[in-house]
């Protein structure tokens, strides 16, 4: 078709068009909001929701300290992910060897001794 | 004989009609535009809604939505989007403007973008790739970031508590489903959906990887924060979470956003375990019509799985989430692995002797 040389090629490819309808979607909203929603702002409207309270000091505080050994294991697990992809692809290109099956069990029974064993904040059961 | 009229009077147009017709008619504007693009997800996702809040009413002994619209309140959503489109967009002092007004915006393209590599049966498919199961879950692990920084714009307590909880809960979910999603390519032997799916013409994956299967679907709802890992936005404790500070549009479109992203994973559920669009053949259908159907209709199975479950369990604490992610559905998922990997090994073993 001749159309699908010319300047509007990309309209004829459906991953293109899509994405152009998908960055369309959400301005649609606001245009319709921009249509038909009042706009009266007050500085009691501009405070920061703090159930009725006028907000004291910044809102950006401390991070909780007693989740962060779970950082350290996230990091742990993200080695194992890598390792498995990697034995994914060598499975799609030669088939499953005993070798691939000696890591999975290796990682398959660490990872059930490591769940015997964890116990972050532990106390805070109830 | 009807085609051959339709197709002798289009070419009979004048020239810009009549590339206009063919351009509505070809194979780009009907994916991208009508099915599976922009109409069909933002049609699912509105019937979503009207479904969940049905059925919730229904485990709850309520009616639910029922006098907008002539049947059973169809119609409730489009009143409710019109009422809080109407509403003001109030951006509160302590905001950073720039980042508190885009990202509701990306996490509604992130979550569309999902349904360009989910294929609805043979050749129904947006964007067909041989890693299209890789694409997929790029876009979804991109999808917390906009989330994180939105709650970090707010500028304000509540959603700075919101903020934390869902960086620790998304965190630790995100390796059970690739381990989980592992298991189904190793089988297929592909990253290509369409070929996973084509795999389990005989059986479906969920019988020999149930485990993989319990897995991807806790971390699925996990991922979309649906009711037993909602700590993000517990309404009763911390107001609304990381959406308390949005109200009007960005409320609707976050909304959106969460609901197209739980869709998508149920529509992956049903085309990596549950079989896809194999399914008994409907008399006279063509293919391209009961593949789809199938596909949505496993797709909503799944979804109503999730939600009896949000009207039967109630919210876990953080270090419950953390501890079921952590130490149950890692072991589990690799445990799946090893499942597979034996599986196949077996077969190859079995093969090699002459069965």
């Amino acid at each position: 078709m001749a159309a699908q040389e010319g300047p509007l090629w990309f309209l004829w490819d459906p991953f293109i068009l899509y994405v152009i309808l998908v960055l369309l979607a959400p301005d649609v909203f606001y245009i319709v909001s921009w249509l038909i929603a009042p706009s009266r702002p007050s500085r009691v409207k501009r405070m920061a929701f703090e159930s009725g309270q006028a907000p004291i000091r910044s809102a950006i505080s401390t991070f909780p300290i007693e989740y962060f050994p779970y950082v350290i294991i996230y990091i742990a697990y993200a080695v194992v992910a890598v390792l498995v992809f990697f034995s994914l692809l060598a499975v799609i290109e030669v088939g499953v060897t005993p070798m691939t099956l000696m890591l999975l069990t290796v990682a398959a029974v660490v990872s059930v001794y490591v769940g015997t064993r964890l116990k972050v904040a532990g106390g805070k059961r109830g | 004989m009807i085609a051959e009229q339709i197709a002798q009077t289009v070419t009979s147009m004048p020239e810009p009609l009549r590339t206009l017709f063919t351009w509505i008619f070809s194979d780009a504007f009907v994916k991208a535009a009508v099915f599976p693009g922009a109409l069909f997800s933002t049609v699912l996702g509105m019937f979503a809604v009207w479904y969940e809040r049905k059925l919730l009413a229904r485990v709850m002994l309520r009616v639910g939505p029922l006098h907008v619209g002539k049947v059973s309140g169809v119609l409730q959503l489009v009143a409710d989007a019109i009422k809080f489109l109407a509403k003001e967009l109030i951006t509160p002092s302590g905001a950073i403007k720039p980042l508190f007004w885009t990202m509701p915006s990306i996490a509604l393209i992130l979550s569309l973008l999902l349904y360009a590599f989910l294929p609805f049966g043979a050749g129904w498919i947006i964007y067909p790739s041989e890693i299209g199961l890789l694409l997929f879950f790029a876009v979804l692990a991109l999808s917390p970031v906009p989330i994180l920084l939105a709650a970090y714009a707010s500028g304000s307590k509540y959603p700075f508590i919101g903020l934390v909880r869902l960086a620790l809960q998304l965190f630790s979910y995100e390796v059970p489903l690739f381990l989980a999603l592992a298991g189904v390519v190793m089988m297929a032997g592909s990253f290509n959906i369409e070929r996973i799916v084509k795999a389990q013409a005989v059986v479906p994956f969920i019988v020999p990887q149930v485990l993989g299967f319990l897995v991807f679907f806790v971390a699925a709802l996990a991922e979309s924060e649906r009711v037993p890992f909602d700590i993000p936005t517990a309404e009763s404790e911390i107001v609304f979470g990381w959406q308390t500070e949005y109200s009007g549009a960005h409320f609707v479109i976050i909304q959106l956003a969460a609901y197209e992203k739980t869709l998508a994973l149920c529509i992956l559920g049903a085309l990596l375990y549950l079989g896809g669009w194999h399914g008994p053949p409907i008399p006279f259908l063509p293919d391209s019509v009961t593949a789809p159907f199938w596909v949505v209709l496993k797709a909503l199975i799944l979804f109503t799985v999730m939600v009896l479950i949000r009207g039967a369990y109630p919210r876990l604490t953080i270090d419950r989430v953390l501890d079921l992610g952590w130490r149950y559905l890692i072991p589990l998922s690799l445990i799946n692995l090893l499942i597979v990997a034996s599986i196949l090994e077996l077969q190859n073993f079995l093969y090699n002797l002459g069965w």
